[in-house]
């Protein structure tokens, strides 16, 4: 459904992203564009969305190029960051434009603003001008004009920004609800729990260029030089401490107050044997939290080895 | 684990609403109907449409009317006549605030995108980058071009009505006229449509049409002053304005030659299309 083969973006003499190699599965899925300010996220927004040509290779979206490819274009929605709005124009007469610029008309445009008004739920705020919405709003709107014509493909740059908890959290149920409709989505993001809550897939980026790509546990266990921490919380954490210390993997020990944090270099073989220990009754052990199986972690570490 | 769903069935081609061109069009017209710019300048042109009337039926009353004859030598002599009267209906008198209202409207039609950051969006869409400027170039040309219409077919008409063949205005006058205004129209939209796609915003596209109308027509003035030749008024896109309906009408002392008006016509054309051309290519709309 989308392919990237070692495709580039440059403006210029400045690159935007290097050359780029991944594929997305058809049918629907929510996938994380993750990176920090300048990573290049956009940049690929903007080759998969068809508004660039790639500077080099090949960029495959929906079974064909989607540079100045309309057939292409007309499958794809985009929501970009930030307001783009003309002044003094109510919200469905913005979507009556897109929708008609899609391909939309009469009836059958009419009945497109509805339904997306309905998934975004602003069929009476819809009606107002946008000076009078909120951010919360704007941004439904935003997502109703790219839904407006059916995409099979929904590229959201940023989306989060700007919203309060309870905007963002519908907005996530959202895309949820489209996700599981059939609908492959991209969310670009630089803010990494905002990723995690949303999608397990994700696409990481930094200083232009991909540097990791999978599930967040798939892409931890690619950092085999990077230990993982777990706190193994107990009664007696000395006495667990000093188990950790038999098993002989340790490559960090710290004791905190009713826990000890260890480091070990291979989880797989080590948690079997925690496991055993637990169940046996030789291990008091009360909580296992794993501190850096997260997506913070692991974005951390992607990126210190690459700076 | 990735969401996986079901893959969605093929959709039905949307292919066949408007074109993009018409649409982006119609939007535009509707924004500039709702901003109420013509309120204004629809009562300037009226009044010099109502003013041209006067001097049309004031000049059909001196040839026919007796109780006129008195003053019938008077105005032959201080009232243009000929060819000149003729080019006059699209005159500078029109021209100029023709030239603002074109720079009040056409200033903002890419500065308003660009502000706003629309561009991208619509690039987004089956929207071609030649679609986009059509759009704009073409509204930009056709306001210019629906303003000066009854100022060529008014006079025409009623003077065909009171007089027939004999009247003030020639009954060729469309035939000589109409290219004129269609070859304004063009140099004025294209002018706008440059201006317009330099600037970030609407108030500066205004200010970048004022400036290059006003400025190359004081450059051209005082080359052509300083170095005596006229020819160097055609850098001025409101000269050459100026000068087509002259050219057209056969005016012996128009303001431009044919040469200089044709290539300073196709160079503005060329040059202000090229400008908007670059500012508005895919890679200027990023995100």
């Amino acid at each position: 459904m989308i392919k990237l083969n070692r495709a580039s973006l440059r403006y210029g003499q400045i690159l935007g992203l290097s050359p780029t190699t991944f594929e997305l599965p058809a049918g629907g899925g929510i996938t994380g564009l993750l990176g920090p300010n300048g990573a290049g996220k956009s940049s690929l927004i903007q080759l998969l969305s068809g508004l660039l040509p790639s500077s080099s290779g090949e960029v495959e979206v929906l079974g064909g190029e989607p540079y100045r490819n309309s057939s292409i274009l007309a499958r794809i929605g985009l929501v970009p960051e930030g307001d783009r709005f003309p002044t003094g124009l109510k919200g469905v007469g913005w979507l009556r434009m897109m929708g008609e610029l899609s391909g939309l008309q009469g009836a059958a445009l009419e009945a497109a603003i509805q339904k997306a008004l309905g998934i975004v739920g602003m069929e009476v705020n819809g009606l107002k001008p946008f000076t009078r919405m909120s951010k919360g709003m704007r941004q439904r709107m935003r997502l109703a004009q790219a839904l407006l014509h059916d995409p099979e493909l929904l590229i959201l740059d940023e989306p989060f920004n700007g919203l309060d908890p309870e905007a963002r959290l519908q907005l996530m149920d959202m895309l949820r609800k489209l996700a599981d409709g059939g609908v492959k989505i991209i969310v670009s993001s630089h803010i990494l729990g905002e990723i995690a809550q949303l999608t397990d897939r994700i696409l990481l980026l930094f200083r232009g260029r991909l540097l990791a790509e999978g599930s967040v546990a798939e892409i931890r266990e690619l950092l085999d030089r990077h230990p993982v921490e777990l706190r193994l919380a107990a009664e007696d954490a000395r006495a667990v401490a000093r188990w950790a210390v038999e098993q002989g993997e340790l490559v960090g020990l710290r004791l905190e107050e009713g826990s000890a944090v260890v480091a070990v270099r291979n989880p797989r073989s080590f948690l079997p044997r925690l496991q055993a220990a637990v169940v046996d009754g030789t291990l008091p052990l009360r909580a296992l939290d794993p501190l850096d199986l997260n997506l913070d972690a692991v974005f951390q570490y992607l990126t210190k080895d690459h700076a | 684990m990735p969401i996986y769903a079901p893959t969605l069935p093929p959709r039905e081609n949307l292919q066949n609403g408007s074109h993009p061109v018409a649409v982006m069009m119609r939007f535009d017209v509707g924004r500039i109907l709702r901003a109420k710019l013509g309120m204004f300048f629809g009562f300037v042109f009226l009044f010099l449409l109502i003013l041209q009337v006067a001097v049309l039926y004031f000049r059909y009353l001196a040839n026919t009317s007796i109780a006129f004859s008195g003053v019938k030598d008077f105005a032959a002599q201080v009232m243009t006549q000929g060819a000149e009267y003729q080019a006059g209906h699209i005159g500078q008198m029109v021209l100029i605030p023709l030239w603002f209202q074109v720079a009040l409207i056409g200033g903002g039609l890419v500065a308003r995108d660009t502000l706003h950051r629309i561009r991208p969006l619509m690039y987004a869409h089956p929207v071609r980058p030649q679609d986009y400027l059509l759009a704009k170039g073409g509204l930009a040309a056709l306001l210019p071009f629906a303003i000066q219409l009854p100022f060529i077919l008014v006079p025409w008409a009623l003077s065909l009505m009171v007089a027939g063949k004999n009247g003030p205005i020639w009954v060729s006058l469309p035939v000589h006229l109409l290219p004129a205004a269609l070859i304004i129209a063009a140099l004025a939209g294209a002018v706008t449509l440059g201006a317009s796609a330099m600037a970030g915003s609407p108030r500066a596209g205004f200010g970048w049409v004022l400036g290059i109308v006003l400025g190359s027509f004081a450059l051209g003035g005082m080359l052509a002053g300083l170095l005596k030749a006229k020819a160097f008024l055609a850098l001025s896109p409101l000269a050459l304005a100026t000068a087509w309906p002259q050219l057209l009408c056969g005016m012996n002392d128009p303001f431009l030659d044919w040469g200089p008006t044709v290539v300073g016509t196709a160079a503005h054309i060329a040059l202000w299309v090229f400008v908007a051309a670059q500012r508005t290519k895919p890679s200027e709309a990023v995100l």
